[in-house]
């Protein structure tokens, strides 16, 4: 792990252009699954769409810096005139659909998860349950329920494991002492250890794919088209239309965990 | 089956209990005026200088158990800082009682042997720290034993408390004590099991294998060891009978433990050598007034390891709740 303090808020080349970035407190650079460097470069992007460009030429910066100075000498004037602005910009707050009566428990997402975080042989942070019965069965495929209620964050002792605003739940690698209590602890069992780094790890809802305006590699590969990700805050998007119809429920919500992955579950015969 | 946590964490929980139960039983006989019946006090001086080795012992163990513990050893640090987490508490109440314990044994010795703590006041390197000369050694030994005495039980309650406070993921491991009340069995029963290994290791190995029959010296022994695995059985047959009653992935890892898959490391290993046996040799002591050294250290040993397999038993029968 390699910490750059200076890194904060500031500007970084990316596909050619210029970049504003706010990184986050502790989840801002480690080396992911696949042992390379990664950077949550968008962490001020909350709105969860493509990055805005702030490339800033001298020209631009000059007239900036005009403009500023206006606005610094006017803003007095404009306080007392003005009511006081709430600007902050809406926190994401992501969410994921799985609706049973479409899921045929292929297996896809398992793989793809696979593929995408690089596991070992035979490790996938999904897997998979076989309910009803052997004429009608249906599949219940589980994965960390990014709760808003950790209990494996509660247990943590080291603090590893935390929740973000968006309602993801990481581990931050660079805490986490292998200790397991994590393991037992997850009422869904979600958590794998990985035996070569020695964490204990789980679905992590591809977040650097979802800050950059793409999707979790399960939610990609789902060949039926079961699996609904985006903004629960935002009442256009499709998952919060799906919540707020109320058929969309979480896995055993006697648990208190108040999880972000939620299911259409059919009624066992 | 609960699989993430394996022999080593049993390991580790078998000898902080161990530990504890020792030092709680050197507090005992150095409170109630016992250790001073005698010139010379097995029970105390074994109970009191195995305590901070043994739980030492079993950190280490869990060291080994730690994805980090040898990569990364300095990540252990960070395991003092959240407070949320039982483990948290455990690793502050543990650093406190390896200290104390420590320094009780290391007293105890002084204590049990005065040539040995003139030996070492005489010593160059220790004649500047004056206030070693006028040390009263049983007066700071007591407030060792004392301090001791809380952090050991808190150890003891807080290794029950570390598995139930997982919560609803194994409802097992956060049984009560009964169904309508509402105190998790885990810490009562793993602080009465501490105590019934401590007394085997000090009493029924150590003091009988250095000074003979207990007895003769403590006559109440073969009462309190009875009462101890009294109230341990009754604890056993509580939480089997809560966790059946609860129903669930409970009741399933209490039928796994009465006739499924543990059911030979329950009544072979548990329920014979660390409470059957022992009770037969303690109440054949108290009715008879003799028994043979061979029954005591087998006793002893038995319930030595009847209380490591309970507590490998109470993990490895954990059920997850059925999703």
């Amino acid at each position: 792990m390699v910490f750059l303090p200076w890194f904060h808020d500031t500007t970084i080349p990316v596909n050619c252009q210029t970049y504003s970035v706010g990184l986050d407190r502790r989840a801002d650079m480690e080396y992911n699954q696949c042992g390379k460097f990664v950077i949550y470069y968008s962490i001020l992007n909350t709105s969860g769409g493509p990055m805005e460009r702030s490339g800033i030429s001298r020209r631009r910066f000059l007239v900036l810096m005009a403009a500023g100075a206006a606005v610094a000498a006017g803003a007095p004037l404009l306080k007392s005139v003005l009511p006081t602005a709430t600007s902050e910009r809406p926190k994401a707050r992501y969410a994921l659909v799985i609706d049973t009566g479409k899921c045929t428990g292929c297996g896809a997402c398992i793989e793809a998860c696979h593929l995408r975080n690089g596991l070992p042989e035979g490790v996938s942070y999904i897997y998979r349950i076989v309910k009803g019965n052997n004429r009608k069965p249906w599949f219940l495929m589980v994965q960390c329920q990014h709760c808003a209620n950790p209990p494996c964050a509660t247990v943590c002792p080291t603090n590893a494991t935390y929740r973000r605003e968006d309602g993801v739940v990481l581990i931050e690698e660079r805490l986490c002492v292998g200790c397991r209590y994590c393991m037992p602890a997850c009422p869904y069992q979600a958590r794998v250890f990985d035996e070569e780094r020695g964490v204990a790890d789980k679905c992590w809802l591809c977040l650097p794919w979802v800050l950059g305006g793409g999707l979790p590699a399960c939610v990609e590969a789902c060949i039926p088209g079961a699996r609904f990700f985006g903004r629960a805050d935002d009442p256009d998007s499709e998952v919060a239309q799906l919540i707020a119809s109320g058929q969309a429920k979480p896995l055993r919500p006697e648990f208190g965990t108040e999880p972000s992955i939620l299911f259409y579950v059919m009624e066992e015969e | 089956m609960q699989t993430a946590w394996g022999w080593l964490p049993a390991i580790y929980l078998f000898l902080g209990g161990t530990s504890v139960g020792a030092l709680l039983v050197a507090a005992a006989f150095e409170f109630s005026g016992k250790r001073y019946q005698y010139n010379f006090c097995p029970t105390s001086l074994v109970g009191a200088t195995v305590s901070g080795p043994l739980i030492i012992l079993g950190a280490l163990v869990l060291i080994f158990k730690l994805g980090a513990g040898l990569r990364e050893p300095w990540r252990i640090f960070y395991m003092f800082t959240h407070f949320s987490s039982v483990m948290t508490w455990g690793v502050w109440i543990i650093t406190f009682f390896i200290t104390i314990s420590l320094v009780y044994g290391f007293l105890e010795v002084m204590d049990t042997f005065p040539a040995a703590w003139d030996w070492l006041r005489a010593r160059r390197w220790l004649r500047k720290a004056k206030f070693l000369w006028n040390l009263p050694i049983r007066r700071t030994k007591r407030l060792f034993a004392g301090v001791g005495l809380v952090l050991a039980v808190g150890v003891a309650a807080e290794q029950g408390s570390l598995i139930s406070a997982v919560g609803p993921a194994i409802p097992f491991w956060s049984t009560r004590v009964l169904p309508f009340i509402p105190v998790p069995m885990m810490p009562v029963l793993f602080l009465v099991s501490a105590l019934s290994a401590g007394l085997g290791l000090t009493v029924d190995l150590a003091a009988t294998l250095a000074v003979g029959p207990m007895e003769q010296r403590v006559k109440s022994l073969p009462w309190i060891q009875m009462a101890l695995i009294g109230v341990q059985t009754l604890l056993l047959g509580m939480l089997l009978i809560t966790a059946l009653v609860d129903g669930g992935s409970a009741a399933q890892s209490a039928l796994e433990i009465i006739v499924g898959t543990y059911a030979v490391v329950f009544w072979v290993l548990i329920v014979f050598p660390g409470l059957l046996f022992p009770f037969i040799v303690y109440a054949c002591a108290a009715g008879l007034g003799r028994h043979s050294l061979v029954s005591r250290v087998g006793s002893g040993v038995g319930i030595v390891v009847a209380s490591l397999f309970l507590r490998y038993l109470i993990l490895a029968s954990g059920i997850y709740a059925a999703l």
